[in-house]
Parts: structure tokens; sequence; C-alpha cells
């Protein structure tokens, strides 16, 4: 019952302080705002379109005109200039005005009517490796369908009938089924984590922050008068206004992803908000763990902020954890991002029953219960160690 | 007080080298955090993206197919499963990442002269296990389209079926990265993110301490703007060389870059840097409070540059938003650069934003250091 009593009265004690430093409320707020705003802004399109490309285009015949208008007709490829010569497109490609090229050497169509099987090439710049992939698929589609045509035409004058013609130009045929993304859409793949990290890098950092500063502020032993002394409920108190509050902003982004922008959460949104406030907890418990590891707040902070980012690639949202490293594969599991992740891969895009993501929650559980063991260290850290400037 | 340019510059220095919180932005992530990114991307590609194979045909024809799928350097059949429940379940468990369906009539309708369809199932938490799946299948669906034309013409000699199976030959050439690897794309950006996110730490740092012992360094501000500047282009000479000549060397990366164009590119962003650092570092109220306000810009700035969302899909609102930072103008220059091997005309653009950049926060970081001056 005690114990009940100092949480709420360190809580209260926290509410108000957290009211006169402006600096706490507008991290909490600001930050992971902004990156909800610009990252689902910034995508909004789902796919980058119409990305800029070139024509180097020496054969100047109907064939090849026919070529690139069908070319510039594609959903990715725009050409928005022809280049006279092979190392003016090279330029415009190293000035960043077009991502790739097309290239039809003179003769092309000639040697096509006599039989003599031109080579026509397209040149991609893989320094922008998303934009580089989505025109490499169309400009593979485009050679393809070249080819397509004059066999086509060729099957004709052998008289085929029109229903045995494409079956003979593409026996096999490759269905695609991307499960649960089927528009490949980006903004999809990327903010689902993208935004908790965020989130959960702001928590690392507010958490060492807001007690970090009671020992600046030498008021440290105020705040543990407040709960008798009892390290505790004192820990609990002052962290249970920020768990509301960031539990807060965790479920808007989840209400703005799943709801508003209607990405898909195939367990439904109630799993999803029980999700993020144990991913809320789990990061404030991984932040005291490295506060009573680091008792210096500048050396916590600044652990804290890089292994929040690193937390970004690690993940393995973006590049797999499977093509990484074995030894960063292990490390992998001690940033709870990738474990969001794979919650949420099997969750909302998914849809797997939940009982596969078990180990994952396990171990957002393990962060959150990560300072237990090292409550003793924690007190003599708020209580005896001082501000180093 | 008056105090000399030197004073400040050597005072900024030793500062840095007894504080360990600055020695960690100033130093230890310039040096460490660039081998620990450009580990983590080493890979470069995936290969052998774990797959399950469901054939109901059991042909030749069929089992042809699978076996090429699985010679290509992008899937590896890990699984050979019964039925679809099967192969869902394996999914579930995340033993593989994609499912290939091959149907009961595949080798018929392909001997009848009908298409067969090929359906393939893809996990989607990764865009690069789709990708690597879907090329895998795509080439070994062309390579087999096309051995089956060719068998198609019984009268045709070996050139002649060459020819009308393939009348135009393709080639994709990949610029500057040929092997479309992660490493190769997103380490120069980041390289030059992190030149300008240490900055803008330590700077805040620096100048929240000071903010904190309520002392300004010098009541002569543009001697003491100039003499941190100074400093921090000291520090930042030699970690950028490091960071843009060494680590790329080490991983094998890229690097085109001719020393001129790279030196005359570089000099205008740490310019930018240092005084876009210094004048952000004047709206820091504490010593703390420049992680909680500098940490998180770093992954929005990275998406700003256009480095991974092409800068031509960015709306023009956000692209207008990142050109007031140096990062945006310096990570392309330095791709253009660094990995395409461009010259000092290729980036003249990004370098002359980079001197108004360095013109214009040097003015404003002057503007703010006297305000803040007169309010001590």
């Amino acid at each position: 019952m005690n114990s009940l009593y100092y949480i709420k009265q360190t809580a209260l004690r926290e509410w108000y302080r957290m009211l006169h430093h402006p600096v706490y409320l507008w991290s909490i707020i600001l930050p992971p705002l902004f990156c909800i705003i610009i990252f689902t802004s910034l995508m909004n399109a789902g796919l980058p379109t119409k990305l800029p490309a070139g024509a180097v285009d020496e054969d100047d015949s109907p064939m090849s005109r026919h070529i690139l208008h069908t070319l510039d007709a594609f959903e990715y490829t725009h050409v928005i200039a022809h280049y006279p010569t092979f190392s003016e497109a090279r330029k415009a490609v190293q000035r960043g005005e077009i991502y790739g090229f097309y290239y039809l050497p003179k003769g092309t169509e000639r040697q096509v009517l006599t039989g003599r099987q031109p080579t026509t090439s397209f040149y991609i710049n893989y320094s922008y490796l998303v934009a580089a992939s989505l025109l490499y698929e169309d400009m593979r589609t485009i050679s393809e369908l070249a080819n397509g045509t004059i066999k086509e035409t060729q099957l004709y004058a052998h008289g085929a009938l029109p229903w045995e013609t494409i079956p003979r130009l593409q026996p096999i045929v490759i269905n695609t089924h991307p499960l649960g993304n089927p528009w490949l859409n980006y903004s999809v793949y990327l903010n689902n984590t993208i935004l908790p990290g965020v989130l959960m890098l702001m928590i690392f950092l507010i958490t060492i922050y807001s007690i970090g500063s009671e020992v600046k502020e030498k008021t440290a032993n105020n705040w543990l008068q407040g709960a008798n002394n009892h390290i505790l409920p004192a820990l609990i108190g002052k962290l249970l206004p920020q768990t509301a509050l960031f539990t807060l902003m965790a479920w808007g982004c989840m209400v703005w992803l799943y709801c508003w922008l209607k990405f898909p959460c195939q367990c439904g949104i109630s799993t999803m908000l029980f999700t993020s406030v144990l991913m809320v907890v789990a990061a404030q418990g991984f932040g005291i763990f490295l506060y009573s590891l680091f008792p210096w707040m500048r050396f916590a902070m600044s652990v804290a902020s890089l292994w929040g980012v690193i937390s970004f690639s690690i993940s393995g949202f973006t590049f797999p954890t499977m093509a990484m490293n074995p030894s960063l594969q292990a490390l992998g599991y001690l940033f709870p991002l990738r474990h969001y992740y794979l919650i949420y891969v099997n969750n909302a895009l998914n849809g797997y029953d939940i009982s596969y993501a078990a180990l994952p929650y396990i171990c957002l559980l393990i962060f959150t219960l990560l300072p237990l063991p090292m409550m003793k260290r924690f007190h003599n850290a708020v209580t005896q160690y001082k501000y180093i400037e | 007080m008056k105090t000399s340019l030197f004073f400040i510059w050597k005072l900024e220095l030793q500062r840095i080298f007894r504080d360990e919180g600055l020695l960690i932005f100033f130093l230890l992530v310039p040096l460490a955090y660039p081998l620990l990114y450009t580990f983590i991307y080493s890979g470069e590609v995936v290969r052998d993206v774990p797959t399950i194979a469901i054939d109901n045909d059991c042909s030749p024809l069929s089992r042809r197919f699978l076996r090429h799928v699985n010679a290509t350097p992008d899937a590896e059949i890990v699984y050979y499963a019964t039925n679809m429940g099967e192969a869902k379940e394996l999914l579930r468990k995340r033993l593989a990442y994609g499912i290939i369906y091959l149907p009961k009539d595949f080798s018929n309708k392909l001997l009848s002269d009908q298409q067969a369809h090929v359906s393939l199932f893809c996990d989607m938490s990764g865009l690069l296990y789709y990708k690597s799946l879907l090329i895998a299948c795509t080439d070994v669906s062309l390579a087999m389209n096309k051995e089956l034309q060719i068998s198609r013409m019984p009268d045709a000699t070996s050139r002649e079926a060459q020819v009308n199976a393939t009348p135009i030959h393709y080639e994709s050439i990949a610029l500057f990265n040929p092997q479309a690897g992660f490493a190769s794309f997103i380490i120069p950006a980041v390289l030059m993110l992190i030149i300008q996110q240490t900055m803008l730490l330590g700077a805040g740092l620096s100048a929240g301490t000071d903010r904190d012992r309520h002392q300004p360094m010098s009541n002569s501000s543009l001697v003491s703007l100039i003499g941190r500047a100074l400093a921090y282009l000291t520090l930042y000479t030699a970690t950028a060389s490091y960071m843009l000549m060494v680590v790329p060397y080490l991983f094998d990366l890229p690097q085109l870059a001719e020393l001129s164009s790279l030196l005359g590119f570089l000099f205008p962003y740490l310019l930018a840097v240092v005084f876009f650092s210094l004048a952000c570092a004047s709206f820091v109220p504490n010593r703390e409070a420049a992680i909680l306000m500098f940490v998180f810009t770093s992954l929005p700035l990275l998406f700003l540059s256009g480095i991974s969302w092409p800068k031509t899909s960015i709306p023009i609102g956000w692209k207008i938003f990142s050109w007031l930072f140096p990062s945006t103008f310096g990570i392309n220059g330095f791709v253009c650069i660094n990995s395409m091997g461009g010259t000092p005309d290729e980036v003249k653009n990004p370098r002359i934003a980079l001197w108004i950049q360095a013109i214009g926060y040097f003015l404003f970081a002057w503007w703010r250091m006297r305000k803040n001056n007169k309010k001590n």
C-alpha cells in the first residue's frame, strides 16, 4: 500500500518537474512527431515513379524510337533527355540528372531486319540503389518486349494464330505474390520500423536525462525522500508520467499508420497498441540499465544515442540480418528495435499467430526487467555519484 | 578581456581533449562508427535467400526449373514441401522467406504449347528477399523459355535458332557499383553524414557547457567564433581524411575520386558544416540537451539527401527544407566525386550551394553569438 502511495507522490513530483523543464516535454513530443510527419509524407507515393532516365539513340530508326517511347510510358521510367553521344549521357549520370540511360547503337534496326542480332545495352547508376533497381526492372522488360514483338511478327508470318503466339513467346510465366505488401510500398516497408525506432531512441535518451538531471541539479535526494528512500517505487513513480506520454505518442503513431494511412495490420490494431506499450517500457528499462552501468549522464546518453542510431541498421529491416556477419547477427539480439521489428512482421504485416513471435516478446520483457538486478548499483549511482563537468 | 584567435583555438582544442564527452563525439565516433557501419553492410548483397519449393508436377522439366533456381546466386531451396500448409508453416517460423509453387500441369502445358504458371510467394519483411527471389525466378524462366523456343525450331541451324530466339541481344551494365552492393551505395552517404552529425553534437555539447557555466569564451564574438571554427576544422581535417579516404579503402568500396577534386569539394563542405554546427549550437540551453536535440535528426537527413529515396520523388516542400542542411549537398557531391569519379565541373552546383551555406551560417552564427553575449 505504501509503495503505491510513494509511486503516486513521485509521479506527481515528476509531472511538475516536466512542466518546469520544457526541454523534457519538447523532446518527448517534437522529435517523434517531426519524424512521423517527414517520413510518411516523404514516402507518401509508396513507390518512386517517373525516375529520370536518358536515351542515346544512335540508330534513330522507327524501331529505336518506338522502343524509347514505350520505355517512357513505363511506370518507373521517365525519359527526360536524348543525348547525342555515350559520354554526354555518362556525364549527365555523374551530374545526377538521370539515373541511367538506354543505348541503341547505329544500325540496330537494319541488323534486326537482316538477322544479325544487334546488341543494345542499358547503363544504370547503382550509386543510387533504389532508383537503379526500379529502372533496371523497366529497362529489362522493354528489352524483352522488343524481342517479343519481333518474334511475334515472325510467328504470324509463319502462320501462327493469335492464341498460339503468346504461349510460344513466353512459355513459363512467373506470377508473383508479395505477401502482406502487394504494392511493394516503401512507406509500409520502412516506416513501420523507422518510426518506433525514433521513439525508442528518444525514450533511451529521456530516461537517462531525467535521472541524470536529478544528479546534476542535486535534487536526487529530494526525489528519493519523496518515496522514503525506497528506490523501486521512486524509480517507477518517476518514469510513469514519461511512460504515459511516450505510450500516447506511440499510440498516436500506430493510429496514424494503421487507421489513417491504412497500412496493413492483419492482427488488428489492439495487438499493436499492446505491443507499443511493451516497446515503451522495454526502451525505458534499457535506458535505466545503461544508466546503472555508466552512472555518468553524459556518457550514458552518448552510449544510448549510438545504440539507438545503430539499431536502425542492425535490426535488419533494410539490409537483412542473414547477409551480415554472424557476430552481428548475434549482436542484434541486444537491440530492442530488432525484436519490435520481428513482432511487427509477424503480427501486423503477415498476420501470423502471436505465438510465433513469442521469443521477441520475451526478449522485450527481458529488456523491461533488465534494471531489476542492478537496483543496488542504481541506488548508489543516484545517491553517491556526483555530476562530472 | 581581449583574447587572440590563437588562444581561442588552443583553448577549444584543449577542452576537447580534456573532456571525455566531447572526445566521444569529436574523436571516438568519427573513428569507430564508420568501421562498425561498413562492417554491418560489408556483405553488400543478399545471397542464397532460403526458399521452399512445392513441386506438384515432379517432372523432368519442373525439377530442372527448381535445380536452376537453386543454382542461382540469389536463391537457395532449403526445403521441398509437399503442400502449401507445410510451406506456410516454415514461412511462419522464418526458416525461409519465399515459396516457389509449380502446379501439377507444369510440363504438360509446356509440352502442349500452352503457358505454364509458376507462383512465387514472398515474405515482405525485407524488400531485398523479394528482389533476390524475383531475379532468380525471372532469370531461370527467361533462360528456359529461350531453350523451349529453340527446341521448337527443329529445322533451324543452331545460329539461326539463337538469332530467332533473341533477335536483339541486350546487356545491362551497372555503373559505379558493379555488384549493386548495399555498402557501396549507403556508406559514402553515411560517412558524410557522420561528419556533420558528430560536429553538430560536439559543438552543441561545447556550447551547452559554456551555457551551464554562464561564461562566454571571449567578449569579442567574432574572434571566439572563428577561433572555435578553426579548432574544429583542424580536428576534422584529420578525421574527415580518415573517414573518406581510409575507410572506403579498408572495405574495398568504390573510390574513383581525384584528390584535387575531392579536396576542392571537402573544403566548402567542412566550412559549411562548421558554421552550421556553431549556429545550431547557439540554441542549445544546456550541455546534455544537445544530444536530445540533434541525435534523432540523422535518419531524416539521410533520407532528405535523396540517396535512398530518389530526390525526384521528394515532395518539393521537403526538397527546399533539405537545402538548409550541408549534408544534402555534401552527400550528393561526395557520391559524385568518390563513387562516380566526377570532376569539379560535375559538382559545381552542390559546391556553390555549400559556399553559400558556409557564408550564410557564418553570418547567422556571428549574429547569434553577439546576441547571446549581450544577454550574458
